[in-house]
């Protein structure tokens, strides 16, 4: 099975035209992202994808900062297949991105999208994967799979009643190595490329190696490191202002059609050296441990993330965060505050006017309001989104996963009633 | 910042519904009204100042409270920056799309087919809530609030009556047994006590802040209404139809057994969790009880049962069966104040009180109660109270070997009207009566 790459496609647009494309997206947003106005289902292995606009604005000095367009997605590898793709869909593609400054519209070409595609890739400092490897086609086929299994049991003239569980699980095996369609899920799915695993490895081993011989400097820099921090954050300011409730009421009417939501937002890092510093440094320690240990189910706890990122943009001056989350964003974001408060602290309290922070993990998003509304005022509205499996949170997506597995492991009686308890 | 110092309530500038549910008045009805003529109304607002029960006065023969929807504070003269300070959901008002949405408030339950506090319906401004020992005392007191309506500036819009007060919802299950015990109210409730400014604007809350508010809302509440009919007859249909023998003759243990299992607890109130096989009504009021040590699969309450998702107790991650879980849970309670109505149609005027719209009562109904992917499953939503909408038909009771699944689940509870209110202090209340 392929990994999961997060693409970030960024490019200003012409002059005078961000609110046309605003027009066009909420356009194509409204026909529905399923129905076609973007074929994402037509383009292998997309799990999530996404355009919004940035609009024009002055960066904290003041300096302009022109509208540009943002395209994301979350797909299995690799890269350049999905921009080929992509890029076949030249229709769409030109009605969109037509809209940025050098697009090659009027050049038939593919190798001409591609390039300016490539050419406006930007890359994550963080990339989230709820669990590394799983790809779309076996996200798809395990769905299928339970369905299979609980209609099998449901068949009429079953009676499961007094049989033993090793007896039922038998019978399901049975059903299903029975089933063309589905005996491949008779064994597990394969894993990703010894290319990707061996490039994970050193990378889980490379840096702590480079951390330790740094150590020595990091210990002296500390302290003075810990005094800028507190002189910083009882410096910089709070923003108290409450959502503008025509940006909320926007941007909730893309909200809970289905049972995952987008969730994107952008801000400014905040002035200096010191500030832009600990956030590559945050990033990076953030990016190590989603890569290596949060990679299989669970972000320290939170599970209903499928895919997140953080990325910097503008030169470093601004940072955006995107997801795609189960539930409501009243429930993602008291997980956040419940869960992940000092996580989200650490990187957002670089951010300029989040939440006072105390020793960069402590306060920020456990200021319940002041957070809520911080998320709200820099959220933006993506009405083009796609999900390729919309009825199905991160959690069933692992259980329809273990479904499998149990299918071939070794399983003790009780480990067998477990399992059955997934259907 | 977070303090676990006792909480001194300012009880007299409390409304008294804050405190209680009135079980000694069990006559109550509702009066929806609108604003007609500001002045006059702020006068007849200003004699509710005076009228209304507070939540530290004793015994009595009849109380009265008063709540307002966000129109009715702005026809009351509110200025816009005020008004403003109030929470988003309560401005937006139920009926908003998204919020409908949030909700399950579609198709057949789009608040444009609502019978009052719809878009299609008469503007509602506020409700009085009046309740009596009887019938007759009730009349009173509703021919003087309706003479206090009509003579100063307000107008009925609606006149929502209540059935006598039981201890039973109208599918016949008991009810109202799980209430938060509130720091600071005392008496009422069970457990563990949850922060007062989870329930008074004011206080300090589950997080041990204050929630935003503006400074008129000091001791006054949020009142979430909404008129839920029951499909009683259907209901019981279902469940019989559902558990009937091969041969097609009715099963009386089975069906009263899926009806448990749907609401988590017997006809009697015993919950499942302690009474697994049959109901048990010297358990009937026991709420001292936990799901994850006992019962973590749902093979006595399944996972989906109304009461198991209305209030998961100590089930929530990230450690279920701890205080971290209880407290998690803590932050989404409800104080509820509802009264059935009947005989037909039959349903549940649900009212309940939280300082947090958002993080209660919309948290509970869509993450948990209307969620049809709640604790891991696909397609279940509350058997009791889902919507099916735009799927979610299906209940698992958790059984050895083997789940006993229920597809194609009608919906039993129609949502007919609605609002969000303010429930002002009293001292809020004379404030609103001089406004200029």
């Amino acid at each position: 099975m392929p990994h999961q790459v997060a693409i970030t496609i960024h490019a200003p647009i012409r002059a005078g035209s961000a609110a046309d494309l605003r027009e066009l997206l909420a356009e194509l947003g409204r026909k529905g992202a399923h129905d076609g106005a973007i074929p994402f289902g037509e383009l292998p292995g997309v799990h999530f994808a996404r355009f919004f606009v940035l609009d024009q604005v002055g960066d904290l000095d003041g300096r302009p900062i022109p509208a540009s367009l943002v395209y994301l997605s979350d797909v299995d590898a690799p890269l350049d297949r999905h921009l080929r793709q992509l890029a076949g869909k030249a229709d769409v593609l030109d009605q969109v991105f037509g809209y940025c400054e050098d697009y090659p519209v009027a050049v038939p070409a593919l190798g001409a999208r591609v390039a300016w595609l490539r050419r406006h890739v930007v890359s994550s400092a963080v990339t989230y994967v709820n669990t590394v490897g799983r790809g779309l086609d076996q996200i798809r086929q395990e769905a299928r799979l339970r369905e299979a299994i609980q209609d099998f049991l449901d068949e009429p003239g079953r009676d499961w009643a007094g049989r033993s569980p090793t007896e039922v699980r038998r019978e399901v095996r049975r059903f299903v190595a029975s089933r063309p369609d589905l005996a491949r899920a008779m064994s597990p799915p394969r894993r990703p490329g010894i290319v990707f695993r061996v490039r994970e490895t050193a990378h889980k081993i490379a840096l702590p190696l480079v951390v330790l011989v740094l150590s020595p400097a990091l210990l002296v820099a500390l302290p003075a490191w810990a005094v800028l921090l507190r002189w910083h954050e009882r410096r910089d300011e709070e923003e108290t202002k409450r959502p503008d409730p025509m940006l909320v009421a926007e941007l909730t009417s893309y909200e809970d059609h289905v049972v995952q939501n987008a969730f994107t937002a952008v801000g400014f890092v905040k002035a200096g050296l010191f500030r832009r510093l600990t956030m590559r440094i945050v990033l990076a320690g953030v990016s190590y441990a989603v890569r290596h240990f949060y990679n299989a189910g669970s972000l320290a706890g939170v599970r209903t993330i499928h895919f997140a990122r953080w990325v910097p943009i503008d030169d470093g001056r601004r940072l955006f965060f995107a997801s795609n989350y189960d539930g409501s964003q009243e429930s993602y974001m008291s997980d956040f505050i419940d869960r992940l408060a000092w996580g989200l602290n650490a990187v957002f309290s670089n951010g300029h006017g989040y939440p006072r922070t105390r020793w960069l993990v402590k306060g920020g998003a456990e200021n319940e309001q002041a957070f809520k509304n911080y998320l709200r005022n820099h959220q933006l509205p993506a009405p083009v989104w796609y999900s390729a499996y919309d009825n199905l949170t991160a959690d069933n997506v692992a259980a329809n996963a273990r479904i499998r597995a149990g299918l071939h492991a070794d399983l003790t009686p009780a480990q067998t009633a477990d399992w059955l308890a997934l259907l | 910042m977070t303090t676990k110092t006792s909480t001194k309530l300012d009880l007299h500038d409390i409304q008294g519904l804050v405190a209680r549910g009135y079980g000694s008045l069990p006559v109550a009805c509702y009066l929806l009204f609108a604003v007609a003529d500001r002045r006059a109304a702020q006068a007849q607002v200003g004699r509710w100042a005076e009228a209304v029960a507070n939540a530290g006065s004793g015994h009595r023969e009849a109380a009265t409270h008063v709540a307002f929807t966000a129109t009715g504070l702005a026809a009351l003269g509110l200025p816009e920056d005020s008004l403003a300070g109030f929470s988003a959901e309560f401005l937006g008002g139920m009926a908003a799309p998204h919020r409908a949405r949030q909700l399950g408030d579609v198709d057949e339950a789009d608040p444009a087919r609502w019978q009052w506090g719809g878009p299609a319906n008469p503007q509602v401004d506020g409700v009085v809530l009046l309740y009596a020992r009887d019938e007759q005392e009730l009349a009173e007191r509703e021919r003087s609030a309706a003479g206090a309506l009509t003579g100063n500036g307000l107008r009925l819009v609606k006149r929502l009556g209540t059935e006598r007060l039981t201890d039973r919802e109208p599918f016949g299950f008991r009810d109202g047994i799980a209430q938060p015990a509130v720091a600071g109210l005392g008496s009422a409730g069970n457990g563990q006590a949850v922060a007062a400014g989870e329930f008074v604007l004011g206080y300090r809350n589950g997080y041990g802040q204050l929630t935003d508010a503006p400074a008129l809302a000091r001791n006054g509440t949020y009142l979430v209404f909404r008129q839920l009919e029951q499909d009683v007859d259907g209901f019981w249909r279902y469940v019989e139809d559902a558990t009937r023998r091969p041969d097609g003759s009715v099963d009386d243990d089975r069906r009263e057994q899926l009806a448990a299992k749907m609401v988590g607890r017997w006809r009697s109130g015993a919950p499942l969790v302690l009474a697994p096989d049959h109901d048990d009504p010297a358990r009937a009021a026991d709420n001292a009880f936990g799901y994850h040590d006992t019962d973590p699969t749902g093979l006595a309450c399944p996972l989906g049962a109304h009461i198991r998702r209305a209030n998961p107790r100590d089930s929530l991650d990230p450690d279920p069966g701890t205080a971290k879980s209880l407290a998690v849970n803590d932050r989404h309670r409800l104080l509820r104040r509802g009264r059935a109505y009947g005989p037909e149609p039959r349903g549940l005027h649900f009212i309940c009180l939280s300082a947090n719209i958002a993080r209660q009562f919309e948290f509970v109904q869509h993450t948990w109660l209307d969620n049809p992917n709640f604790r891991g499953r696909y397609d279940d939503t509350d058997p009791l109270v889902g919507s099916r909408l735009p799927y979610g038909d299906t209940f698992t009771e958790p059984a050895a070997p083997v789940r006993r699944r229920h597809v194609g689940l009608p919906r039993f509870v129609l949502p007919r009207g609605g609002g969000y209110f303010f429930l002002p202090g009293i001292s809020a209340l004379r404030s609103l009566a001089e406004l200029p």
